[in-house]
């Protein structure tokens, strides 16, 4: 009797282990392909899930392209940007997000502001929907908030962006952002015409599934 | 197998396995960035570094003008890391600067960019791509799309390597870079006893937008 009871003191640690093993992240999986490149991004086809974006990267816009514009034309924009949310929704239906960050750098000599790239950073993170008909294969967020333009102050702005992630490494993802109280919107419609996001032509956003 | 035998094997089993889940479960990355580093005798100083914490999801530095140790300056420098706290498999770091100025002149440029990305698919891969450099002169001559570690001499002043790519990992299990997109080498000559050159010794670097990456699956 003894020893049948250490025999299972010994087998317990390895079946919690084996357990832990289970629910563990598994390097190797990839996320369901959600649907082929119809309209993504289009309300009304985002779920509200647990979901995670997070990386950075360079868009080179305008125009709408993948290649680096020559580097002396400044046409470009530099970024870092993620979310997270747990997939809960407030009384008004809004999907929330439980926390993210958005660093935007603009180093268009056309956009400059007192001389300086204007620079957009986020205050507050406050919604994250998943798209369910993108052609984003690893898959593409929906989220914004409040921003302050550090340029000049003006603060408490509302913006959207457009999140990706269309595998590995990234130079298929695509990103958007939209501040509509300032006009400014770094917006391509290169996949489909429902689809701002620009193509990265440096960097990489990387969409976790959470479970 | 009596049962003595069989409570060995789990016991064995039961200590060697655990150890090795924890190795393999635990995935890293790294993600730091900087806009101009001096390192000399009597300048050590690096202005608008950007450094992913353990657990962090992004950071950000800035600056709107730089000098450091009057050998460098720049304007409008931007550091910006980010990776995945939680999963470890992504990490990408970049700096940006407009208006640099090194060595009283020596060396310009009015954009740099430097980007490091690393990410875990299929497979564990770094790149630089997104870096550039913007009407870049090296003592006169105009310097355009220059390939990663290119190398230049500067008489009475040392070197300079331009788009300078370190990568690390074995490309399976980890992978890391780090570009480094102006990276000027200061050396003094070393005089014989006739008073000859002998050769060169290092006693200083500058460098200009840096950005690393790493992940470790």
């Amino acid at each position: 009797m003894i020893r049948l009871r250490s025999l299972a003191l010994l087998a317990a640690p390895i079946g919690v282990a084996l357990v832990a093993w289970s629910c563990d992240r598994q390097p190797n999986a990839l996320a369901p392909s959600i649907g082929a490149p119809l309209a993504h991004f289009q309300p009304g086809n985002f779920v509200c899930t647990p979901v995670k974006m997070t990386g950075g990267g360079r868009i080179d816009y305008p125009p709408e392209q993948t290649e680096q514009n020559p580097p002396a034309s400044h046409e470009y924009e530099t970024f870092g940007a993620h979310v997270m949310g747990s997939g809960q929704q407030d009384a008004n239906g809004v999907c929330l997000a439980d926390k993210g960050a958005l660093e935007w750098v603009d180093h268009r000599p056309e956009m400059e502001v007192n001389g300086h790239p204007l620079n957009l950073h986020a205050t507050e993170v406050t919604f994250a929907e998943v798209a369910t008909d993108a052609s984003c294969s690893d898959g593409a967020v929906h989220w914004g908030g409040k921003l302050r333009v550090q340029n000049t102050g003006e603060s408490d702005l509302d913006f959207e962006v457009w999140d990706c992630d269309n595998g590995e490494p990234g130079r298929n993802d695509g990103f958007a952002i939209s501040v509509p109280a300032i006009g400014y919107a770094v917006q391509c419609f290169t996949v489909t015409p429902a689809d701002p996001t620009c193509y990265l032509t440096g960097g990489n956003r990387q969409f976790h599934p959470t479970h | 197998m009596n049962i003595d035998n069989f409570r060995r094997a789990i016991l064995a089993v039961g200590l060697v396995l655990p150890m090795s889940w924890t190795a393999g479960s635990v995935a890293a990355q790294t993600a730091r960035s900087f806009g101009v580093s001096v390192s000399t005798p009597t300048v050590n100083q690096t202005a608008t570094s950007a450094i992913l914490p353990a657990g962090g999801d992004m950071v950000t530095n800035s600056g709107q003008s730089i000098a450091v140790g009057g050998l460098a300056t720049a304007q409008d420098a931007f550091a910006i890391v980010s990776g995945d706290a939680d999963y470890g498999s992504s990490a990408v770091s970049s700096a940006t600067l407009g208006a640099v100025n090194l060595l009283n002149g020596l060396i310009t440029a009015d954009g740099v960019v430097a980007m490091a990305s690393s990410s875990i698919g299929d497979a564990v891969n770094s790149n630089t791509e997104g870096s550039s450099l913007a009407n870049l002169v090296v003592g006169g001559v105009e310097v355009s799309d220059a390939a990663p570690n290119t190398r230049m001499d500067l008489p009475g002043v040392g070197y300079v390597v331009l788009n300078e790519v370190q990568t690390t990992g074995d490309g399976v299990t980890t992978s890391g870079v780090t570009v480094n997109m102006i990276h000027v080498v200061l050396q003094q000559p070393i005089l014989g006893v006739l008073g000859q050159v002998t050769g060169y010794q290092t006693v200083g670097n500058i460098i200009v937008g840096s950005a690393t990456s790493s992940v470790t699956r």
